[in-house]
């Protein structure tokens, strides 16, 4: 037996105990989230510098999952058919490699140059000789390659994981985890994240300090081709802001002088290269 | 009253002027405690950014409605369209002319201050009526009308409600019903029933929640409101505040001893002090009000319309007239 207006006082009371109950709101940017170590953020599939997909629908990552979440099928890079779970549905009728690995006409590639650029397929047999193929010498081939031509030429690559019968997703991978260039040095790409949250948060003074540093606006590049700049919305970073991406590599939070920092090491990496250069 | 006699005219400017003024401040007062309680209500934390716990976010909303556009439809029929925030607003800030808000701090002491407070206030209805048609859209006009029906409704309760206090203390003006207080104690003691009808009553009267269908965003958009924008629609919204400070502030004078504190009010404090304490009091009290208004408006869902009227036609008005009649019969047989 209810009183009438028994359930009026309830409402009244909770809402009153509500008014000094801790509240759930988060005050981000200025508190930050503590962030457990294996935190993954957003799952995507990662893009190499040319745009496109990295997988090679290799399966390494699908034997390491612990909790076997990952599933994929499609076409190995000798046109067999692979499956290791259920058809992988995500991205594939944007993504290139999908039309390949679904047996279709390929699409054109968005940067056909690279599969032009010629290389000294007789330098890369001999220093592969001199490794005597070893798997474990990968690496250093490929800063024996890009020594000489400042970067890994896709050929070369290809030549290599041929003459080593390494699986071409495991050099490609190799080649993609740093310390590498897959194309020709234009200059380093320099984008600022200007979503609200890195703005918030200092994204503007770093941009300011980038353009001062630079003495260029964004959309120019530098009269020596070295660095060019640009603002985007969707670095993405979240919790990391305010952010800044170099060609594909993310790094932040960032203050002005870490910023600065960074720019100061490509500077340094690009003048030994042209040392190099000038003198082989 | 030497005071009126002495400052006359000068005396009723000024003080008209000052009311204008106090609606401001009261209603950016009112608005920000209202963003921030049903904020923490809500587990939220509300306004933050301007100012010290954001106070001066009710004002930073101010000074943006002032620089938002000012749309006119193209069929709204313009003079109305362009007086009915005007008049909503003046019947508000009118009213305050009469509420006693400290001994001798009373803009228009009147011997009637009763009855022009509720002919005054009941003319708000006439504002957003004429806002709802005037402005050309069905979403309008369903708030209008809804809100002729509600406040023409509940007008009678609250009146009635009223009376009761009105025969006990034996006059119709503020400020003696406020000295019969001071005598007899608090109002809200002799008329255990006339409060809480008062109470529902004046809620509906100013459109609060649970009775604010007039505005029901979820139902007709914006009511009445739905067609102005820039400080048009500022004026309702400030009128809405205003309204509500202004309830409150009758029913601390006709239940709760208005500018009487809860002990005897000391003999020594008289003319400036006393005012100032009378003041404190006054607002003191009112402001409580307004809060259980906001807590009421965090926790109470809104009513629908037959329930609205079943309430003040089958409950409320039955009730005031018993309230009514009993106190009537209990002044008449103990001769009070």
């Amino acid at each position: 037996m209810s009183i009438l207006g028994s359930g009026i006082l309830k409402g009244f009371g909770i809402t009153f105990r509500n008014l000094f109950a801790a509240k759930v709101t988060r005050q981000y940017p200025e508190v930050r989230p503590t962030i457990p170590d294996r935190w993954r953020g957003r799952l995507d599939l990662i893009y190499d510098p040319f745009g496109e997909h990295k997988c090679e629908v290799c399966f390494q990552c699908a034997q390491v999952c612990p909790v076997e979440a990952i599933d994929m099928s499609g076409f190995d890079s000798q046109g067999n058919r692979i499956r290791y779970g259920m058809p992988e549905i995500y991205d594939e009728r944007v993504d290139p490699n999908a039309y390949r690995r679904a047996g279709l006409a390929a699409r054109p590639m968005r940067n056909p140059a690279r599969w032009d650029d010629e290389v000294d397929s007789a330098f890369v047999r001999e220093l592969v000789a001199a490794y005597q193929a070893r798997p474990e010498a990968l690496v250093a081939i490929f800063g024996a390659i890009q020594a000489r031509y400042g970067y890994l030429p896709e050929r070369a690559l290809r030549l290599v994981s041929d003459l080593m019968t390494i699986h071409w997703a495991q050099v490609f991978g190799a080649a993609g985890l740093g310390g590498f260039r897959l194309l020709p040095s234009e200059g380093h790409v320099i984008t600022v994240c200007s979503c609200a949250s890195c703005r918030f948060s200092g994204g503007d003074a770093l941009l300011a300090a980038l353009r001062q540093d630079l003495g260029i606006n964004p959309g120019e590049s530098t009269a020596d081709g070295t660095f060019s700049l640009e603002t985007s919305p969707e670095v993405g970073a979240g919790a990391t802001s305010p952010a800044m991406r170099i060609d594909t590599l993310v790094y932040g939070p960032l203050t002005a002088d870490e910023a600065r920092h960074l720019l100061h090491q490509r500077r340094e990496t690009a003048a030994a290269r042209s040392v190099a250069a000038g003198a082989s | 009253m030497d005071f009126s006699l002495l400052l006359g005219i000068g005396r009723f400017v000024l003080a008209t002027t000052l009311l204008l003024l106090l609606t401001v401040p009261t209603a950016f007062i009112i608005i920000y405690l209202e963003l921030k309680m049903i904020a923490l209500m809500q587990l939220r934390i509300g306004p933050n950014r301007v100012g010290p716990a954001g106070i001066f976010q009710s004002a930073i909303h101010g000074f943006k409605v002032l620089g938002k556009e000012d749309v006119t439809p193209d069929q709204a029929d313009r003079p109305i369209f362009t007086l009915a925030p005007w008049m909503v607003f003046m019947a508000a800030a009118m009213s305050m002319l009469v509420i006693p808000f400290a001994p001798g701090l009373v803009a228009f002491d009147s011997q009637i201050s009763v009855v022009y407070f509720f002919a005054i206030i009941g003319l708000s209805v006439v504002g957003l009526l004429v806002a709802g048609w005037a402005s050309y859209n069905k979403y309008s006009l369903l708030g209008g009308l809804r809100s002729a029906a509600q406040m023409v409704s509940y007008e009678i309760p609250l009146t009635l409600s009223i009376v009761g206090v009105v025969i006990l203390t034996g006059t119709l003006s503020f400020t003696q019903i406020i000295e019969w207080q001071r005598l007899h104690g608090w109002a809200v003691i002799w008329q255990l029933v006339g409060f809480p009808v008062f109470y529902i009553a004046s809620t509906a009267e100013i459109n609060r929640t649970p009775f604010d269908l007039v505005e029901a965003d979820s139902e007709i958009v914006a009511g009445f409101a739905t067609e102005y924008s820039g400080m048009r629609f500022g004026f309702f919204f400030f009128a809405e505040y205003v309204a509500l400070f202004i309830m409150s502030g009758i029913l601390v004078t006709l239940f709760f001893g208005g500018w009487l504190a809860p002990w005897p009010f000391p003999a020594q404090l008289s003319g400036f002090l006393g005012s100032l304490y009378g003041l404190f009091w006054f607002m003191l009290k009112t402001y409580i009000f307004v809060l259980i208004s906001i807590w009421a408006r965090a926790t109470l869902p809104r009513i629908r319309v037959d329930q609205l009227m079943g309430m003040a036609w089958k409950a409320l008005l039955p009730i005031a007239l018993v309230n009514l009649l009993v106190t009537a019969a209990v002044v008449v047989i103990f001769n009070l």
